[in-house]
């Protein structure tokens, strides 16, 4: 029974991967919300964060706040474009070739990223410190508690967003009632547009995060990005609070799993989890507004 | 004989109840209409009957047979036939393939024996071209066999709905609003082909909407209003009873 | 002036009317539904038959036989495939895991069980099936979106499972010095004869889905695609009919695998990605959804394509991507759709705009 020792630094390491799961979930919601179509391209915004902030960091500016906030600029940026490039050309077809075509994205940006920036992993310095520090008697990296707190202030960011600001609102409506939100002048198209910016810039935040503690490089987008989904899925897709608390639950439970099975099965897990979940409880956790109404 | 029976009903949606402890008895070889308001609960008891719903209580039986836990399928495999009220035709199909298609069930064949083209399937797939050509012709189709569903007009979509289901060769068919959409002169073909079938021993169970319709061809008529029945009998009775009349004018006795 | 003028119209024009015009001529048209499923062999088929037989025999470099090979086998799961998505409008993003299947079985039979590999040829698409058979019961319960989802998945696990099992299928590395196919003394170890091997199971196979498409089957298929409810009320067991078309792809992409294994005589995961799943969509797509020609030209187009591009080595996957992306852009209907009215609209399009310019000047 020596795994169970490890329970507790498990669980912390779970927890931190888990708000990056969260993270990555909110902006496949926030796209879903807007136009019904999974993004599969999520994966890659949160790795070119990473990745164009270490590239600014080494050959633009020393400042990393500064090189952090023009790699967010850039994957906002790619964002729009790839609505533009992809989503809007396909917004009539059927629901089926816009994910194909997110799909395509998805390969054609990391593959691009590694011939740009090259195949080796990269990492970022940490925000402050790099020695672990003992919290209720595990080993905590001050850089977890960054991830923590910067994923609860983006999430009352996104909530305030939502439902205070005029534009926000207009997004919600949007994605709850397109054609009425039509009719009232509300550009579906442009709520989708800046849905996608949305999403990527919350991605690429995500990815600023998490390179510091795990490496990042050409191709870990893609298994990120599904993660992502799944989490997504596991807290009741289609809802926010469910891509938080599906993103937790999967990055704890994927932790978890390394005490009790070989380390190499570990993505298996997020995977097994979610055909368990789609068999027994497609709504998820909280329950989905879009499994019931049909709307897809 | 009793063709088809349904007792005691209950569906419940959320708030609504579509369909509140009803109970409707179809003696074979009778066309039987069910007329009622919008939202009365028509086309829910339709659903409930061919099995793509269940009910939340009561049971149906189909020759003294129950039926209320059975699969749609196995349903439609007893001798069952529908039509739906937003016209499904096969779209991805051409008129004649849907009119085929509705001969699933009488034709044999499974995958390995199609695949191979075992010596009956061939003789199948041309007996189940030539009947389906009689169908379309019998509905007037027949000049447009050829053309994708989806490309037909709404009226001759829905003949063609009707066609599918007749393929079956069912016991009992079950028309959902059959006569919305088509024209004047198409109801009084549709009227004449029901009759026409009637004759051959089918028994029909139409759900409508414009009165005129369905009072002139069915046998019996039952009323349907707020999830209960609240009149049933011959359509000369019925049509004058002043409970049908309320409910249709949506009267209320206590402003009389 | 003027008359230099419509020369150059005139020679412009060729570069897109002529390839539209070739294509349109060899590419069935997907949009005469009927006559499509129907038994007629018209003389295209035989125009295809008689190519396919004398093409390498006309064309003897090697390098043109291995890749009419490949195209071959993206052909074979294409076709399967083209069965689920196409004909009965279900989604699987996870069918490169059965392509797999057939080629690890194969590997792992005659590599390490000492399997004569004619037999292994034949279990392989068998345990597929079962694969296929397993997963399905419980998957194909969900709609849509799910379901792609769900596929998805299985293919994640299954190429995380061969990855880790390194005792059975050598992990990352893979399986090496799988046989050639024989059978009896019949060695298929050049290019032209396993050319003959591929493009002849592809025939068989294509022979069958024909005749599955234009049965009762193929529609009870088609019923599915189009409406679950009113399939189920003409009798169709909805569950059934996807769990055997499931099947049947996955049996295909079978027999693809084990062609793979014993061409290529490796086997290791990273040729059953979810990219490779993505890519035979694609190809569905691409040739055209209830078409079972469309996507094994689109099949043969890409491996040329692929092979084209690789002279520009590093650049080649994104630029691949985006051809991809642009060719669904353009074609969501397949390739194959309307090419004859494109044609008509491009001509027209660019004739109205010579003049209009001619009118300016």
């Amino acid at each position: 029974m020596d795994s169970w020792t490890y329970i507790p630094q498990l669980l912390a390491s779970g927890i931190t991967v888990g708000a990056i799961y969260a993270l990555v979930a909110l902006g496949f919601v926030t796209i879903t919300r807007a136009c019904q179509i999974i993004n599969f391209a999520q994966g890659e915004f949160v790795m070119l964060g990473g990745l164009l902030t270490f590239f600014l960091l080494k050959d633009l500016t020393p400042s990393y706040p500064l090189a952090a906030s023009i790699a967010i600029g850039i994957v906002v940026m790619v964002g729009f474009l790839m609505y533009l490039s992809v989503i809007y050309p396909l917004r009539k077809a059927p629901m089926l070739i816009p994910l194909i075509a997110t799909l395509g994205a998805s390969i054609f940006l990391s593959n691009t990223s590694g011939l740009l920036f090259g195949t080796l992993p990269k990492a970022l310095p940490p925000f402050s410190g790099e020695h672990p520090f003992q919290m209720l008697g595990v080993s905590v990296l001050p850089q977890s508690l960054w991830v923590l707190g910067a994923t609860f202030l983006l999430l009352a960011l996104l909530y305030l967003l939502s439902h205070r600001t005029f534009l926000g609102k207009a997004m919600e409506a949007s994605s709850t009632d397109p054609l009425g939100a039509d009719l009232v002048g509300i550009s579906r198209n442009r709520m989708v547009f800046l849905a996608f910016g949305v999403s990527a810039g919350t991605g690429a935040i995500a990815g600023i995060l998490i390179t510091p503690v795990f490496f990042t490089s050409y191709n870990s987008g893609t298994i990120l990005g599904l993660k992502g989904f799944i989490a997504a899925v596991l807290g009741g897709w289609g809802k926010n609070t469910g891509a938080i608390l599906g993103g937790f639950v999967l990055g704890i439970l994927e932790a978890l799993s390394v005490a009790f099975i070989p380390a190499g099965y570990k993505d298996a897990v997020a995977f097994a989890i979610l055909l368990l979940i789609l068999y027994f409880r497609p709504k998820g956790i909280l329950g989905s507004p879009f499994v019931d109404s049909r709307r897809w | 004989m009793s063709l088809l029976r349904v007792e005691e009903i209950t569906k419940v949606y959320g708030g609504l109840r579509a369909l509140d402890h009803f109970s409707l008895n179809v003696e074979k070889g009778i066309i039987k209409g069910l007329i009622g308001p919008n939202g009365a609960g028509k086309s829910t008891l339709f659903h409930l009957i061919s099995g793509i719903e269940k009910p939340d209580s009561g049971k149906i039986y189909f020759k003294d047979k129950e039926i209320t836990a059975l699969e749609s399928h196995e349903i439609s495999a007893l001798g069952i036939a529908r039509t739906f009220q937003t016209v499904q035709t096969l779209s991805n199909m051409t008129a004649i393939e849907n009119i085929m298609a509705g001969m699933h069930l009488r034709l044999k064949g499974n995958l390995l024996s199609s695949g191979f083209w075992l010596p009956w399937t061939g003789r199948a797939e041309k007996g189940a071209l030539n009947e389906a050509k009689e169908i379309l012709d019998l509905l007037g189709l027949l000049g447009r066999w050829k053309s994708p569903a989806s490309q037909l007009p709404l009226g001759k979509q829905k003949l063609l709905e009707l066609g599918r289901a007749l393929a079956m060769k069912p016991e009992l068919v079950l028309l959902d609003e059959p006569a919305s959409g088509l024209t004047s002169a198409e109801g009084d073909q549709l009227k004449e082909r029901i009759h026409q079938f009637k004759r051959d021993g089918m028994t029909f169970c139409i759900v409508e909407h414009q009165m005129g319709m369905v009072m002139e061809i069915a046998d019996q008529v039952a009323v349907l209003y707020n999830g209960r029945l609240i009149a049933e009998g011959p359509p000369d009775i019925v049509g004058r009873d002043a409970q049908v009349m309320d409910a249709y004018l949506k009267r209320k006795r206590s402003d009389a | 002036m003027v008359d230099s003028d419509k020369k150059e119209f005139r020679k412009r024009d060729f570069l897109y009317v002529i390839p539209l015009w070739l294509l349109s001529l060899i590419v069935p048209d997907a949009d005469d539904l009927y006559s499509y499923r129907s038994k007629e062999f018209k003389r295209r088929e035989l125009f295809y038959l008689g190519a396919l037989l004398l093409l390498p025999l006309i064309w003897r470099d090697p390098h043109f036989h291995h890749l009419m090979v490949l195209g071959g086998i993206y052909a074979i799961l294409a076709l399967g495939l083209s069965l689920f998505l196409g004909y009965a409008g279900q989604i699987s993003l996870g069918h490169a895991a059965f392509f797999g299947i057939g080629a690890y079985t194969t590997a792992i039979l005659t590599t390490r069980y000492g399997f004569p590999p004619f037999l292994a040829f034949w279990i392989s698409p068998f345990i597929a099936a079962v694969a296929a058979y397993l997963i399905g019961r419980p998957i194909l319960k969900l709609k849509g979106y799910f379901l792609a989802i769900a596929t998805l998945g299985f293919g994640e696990i299954f190429q995380v499972i061969v990855r880790e099992s390194t005792a059975l299928t050598g992990g990352v590395i893979g399986i090496f010095d799988i046989p050639f196919l024989a059978v009896g003394g019949f060695t298929f170890d050049t290019y032209l004869k396993q050319y003959y091997l591929t493009w002849g199971l592809l025939l068989g196979l294509f022979l069958y889905s024909k005749n599955l498409v234009r049965s009762k089957m193929g529609r009870a298929f088609l019923a599915v695609a189009a409406s679950e409810e009113a399939a189920s009320t003409i009798g169709i067991n909805v569950t059934q009919t996807k769990l055997g078309v499931f099947v049947i792809g996955a049996a295909f992409a079978g027999f693809a695998g084990s062609l793979f294994a014993s061409i290529m005589s490796i086997a290791n995961p990273e040729a059953f990605s979810l990219n490779l799943s993505v890519l035979i969509v694609i190809m569905v797509i691409l040739g055209g959804m209830g078409n079972l020609y469309g996507p094994i030209f689109v099949s043969v187009l890409l491996t040329w394509l692929v092979d084209i591009l690789g002279k520009y080595q590093a650049w080649s996957l994104p630029i691949y991507g985006v051809i991809l992306i642009l060719l669904l852009i353009f074609f969501p209907d397949g390739i194959g759709s309307r090419l004859g009215m494109r044609l008509i609209y491009l001509i027209s399009y660019w004739s109205k705009k010579k003049r209009r310019e001619e009118g300016k000047v």
